[in-house]
């Protein structure tokens, strides 16, 4: 059976969605083809790539791809392919080098992409007109990349919106953790992080903004870091960072409800912004300092006032700017996905914010984490239970049409609404169907 | 002059340590650990310390008691079904003894198996134990383990290596 518009857009009601958007293989092939074939999916960071020669791979919709800088002022995306047989050319994760030089037949081309050399000459190609310097002997171009402020997205459709336009109100969550720099500037450290889901890349994403779970699901780690901190306190000790991160994930559902939750054009959204789990964290005097002779009191205090929880760039991006974290989405499967999670260092600020990222990630993200695991499960017994067939809906019914506008040009609710999930599935229909997403 | 401790005795005390986790005997195994004894997991090869660069795990005795308080906690979801685990320990190699502290730096070699439902890990790596020695046996000031595969994409890891 073809999978037409008409068909694509009954899977999604405004108060619930088919259980097959999680579960169909076909549906999944479709939306890597609509979905992350024509938004814009986070790629990495220009500081990974600091100097000319130096290359990052990754994946855009399951392909392989290639960031590989040029110049100073110059870098490209390609697909991680051979023009000659297809093999990839760059298998390192990241490194430098003068030249890209595939392994198979020594075809090699220069940062540019440009093609330098085919083994045994040009001559081989001379019936057909072609030598080394005809276009399709060179490294192909992923059709857009662009950059928000040193965060690469590409997309596969040329003529995606400008990214600055469709990111819309979630930049200001990159700013932000941009601002939290005394020198404006971020560079990706620490290490990355890598998480085998066995789960669809949805419920990762709604999860994100999903203020209902982090009391149940989280309950065991939370609590006993609870209990912990209330007999450091009552000796009389401050809560160590490891308690200040693990404790307010038990947080009552009413604190959830106030951090509220705000959804934007395109599937994005972000939670908190007042406040989040992360607002009660002890300052960094030494930080806070250098962060005032950067900017003065009073940006300095709107910096850190900002608070949001987490922040969803609908489909592959989700950032904790109060924390300098990002976790970037890789589906492999209809029920397999990976999740990277990346810490940055902010510029100019002492090695303790690095320290308390890394450190949040460690107890957060790795894959031996005391809060993921519950997390994965959940994920996991989504993925079985909706292979059940006695209901074909699955509800996004919580305090729906309970939305007001909000300032930003978006909807704002409170934090149990399903808003989230209803707005990620609006965007999820127009990719998928022929009315592909604008940037309004 | 202290004596360097029997090989034998150190290969005992980590067949020992490693037989309290897969017996789940989580007082007795927390017990092992000085006060300021140190769990660590690295990310990557060769990591050269555990603040600057993310880990697998990194615990200190305030982690430990999170982590040993979460196992028998009702409503930890993804510990239900139970996880269970056996350990192979291997190679036991003496890298060096300190007289004056009697401190032992213990390398040693491991094959664990994490079970949970109908779903097998293999892991292995290198482990090195620094180890105090206390009368006749030894407390853990660290046991830094080294999976071969601490870089790969990895599912969740819920017993200690």
């Amino acid at each position: 059976m073809t999978w037409s518009s008409e068909r694509l857009s009954s899977l999604v009601r405004h108060d619930a969605v088919d259980r097959q958007v999680y579960t169909d293989p076909e549906l999944f092939a479709l939306e890597m083809e609509r979905i992350w074939g024509r938004a814009w999916v986070y790629i990495g960071h220009e500081s990974q790539i600091p100097e000319p020669g130096s290359f990052f791979t990754t994946e855009l919709a399951r392909q392989p791809v290639l960031l590989v800088r040029q110049d100073k002022d110059t870098y490209h995306l390609f697909f991680n392919r051979c023009a000659h047989k297809g093999a990839k050319v760059v298998e390192l994760e990241s490194g430098r080098a003068p030249m890209l030089r595939c392994g198979y037949h020594g075809w090699t081309y220069r940062t540019d992409g440009v093609c330098h050399h085919i083994t045994g000459g040009d001559a081989a190609y001379r019936a057909l007109g072609l030598d080394k310097g005809s276009p399709c002997m060179n490294l192909s171009t992923v059709p857009r990349a662009e950059s928000y402020r040193g965060f690469v997205f590409a997309s596969l459709t040329p003529d995606a919106p400008d990214l600055a336009t469709w990111l819309g109100p979630t930049a200001a969550s990159i700013d932000n953790m941009i601002d939290r720099s005394p020198e404006g500037r971020l560079e990706v450290a620490g290490g990355a992080l890598r998480y085998h889901h066995d789960s669809n890349w949805k419920f990762f994403m709604e999860n994100l903004n999903d203020m209902m779970h982090a009391m149940i699901a989280h309950e065991s780690s939370a609590h006993a870091a609870r209990q912990l901190g209330k007999k450091m306190l009552a000796r009389g000790g401050a809560l160590p960072p490891e308690i200040q991160i693990l404790a307010p994930f038990a947080e009552d559902p009413d604190f959830f409800e106030k951090m509220g939750v705000h959804a934007f054009a395109n599937g994005h959204s972000y939670s908190g912004g007042k406040t989040s789990i992360h607002a009660s964290y002890s300052g960094i005097p030494e930080y806070e300092a250098a962060l005032e002779r950067a900017h003065g009191k009073e940006r300095m205090d709107e910096i850190l006032s900002l608070n949001r929880h987490n922040t969803v760039v609908y489909p592959s991006f989700t950032c904790k700017g109060a924390i300098q974290t990002i976790r970037v989405v890789k589906p492999v499967a209809v029920d397999e996905t990976i999740i990277e999670s990346w810490t940055f260092r902010l510029v100019g600020a002492p090695d303790e914010l690095l320290q308390r990222s890394i450190l949040y990630c460690n107890l957060i993200n790795s894959s031996a984490n005391l809060v993921g695991p519950d997390d994965r499960e959940a994920y996991h017994r989504l993925q079985q239970g909706l292979q059940a067939q006695g209901e074909r809906w699955v509800s996004n019914a919580r305090y729906v049409d309970a939305e007001e506008p909000n300032e930003e040009g978006g909807r704002s609710a409170t934090g149990s609404s399903d808003m989230v999930f209803r707005n990620q599935f609006e965007a999820w229909r127009r990719y998928m169907t022929a009315d592909t997403a604008s940037g309004g | 002059m202290a004596m360097a401790p029997a090989l034998q005795d150190l290969e005992q005390f980590l067949f020992h340590e490693a037989r309290l986790i897969d017996e789940k005997r989580w007082d007795e195994w927390g017990a092992l650990f000085t006060e300021d004894g140190e769990y660590w997991v690295p990310a990557t090869r060769g990591q050269p310390d555990a603040k600057n660069h993310v880990s697998l795990m990194y615990e200190t005795a305030l982690l430990r008691d999170v982590r040993l308080k979460r196992y028998p906690h009702p409503n930890a979801m993804s510990l239900q079904p139970v996880p269970y685990s056996v350990h192979v320990i291997s190679n036991v190699m003496l890298d060096s003894f300190d007289a004056a502290t009697r401190i032992s730096v213990v390398n040693s070699r491991f094959i664990m198996l994490e079970y949970r439902r109908n779903e097998q890990q293999t892991y292995g790596g290198a482990t090195t134990h620094v180890l105090e020695t206390e009368g006749e046996s030894f407390r853990i000031r660290m046991k830094k383990v080294e999976l071969v595969n601490c870089d790969a994409v990895l599912p969740s890891i819920q017993i200690y290596f």
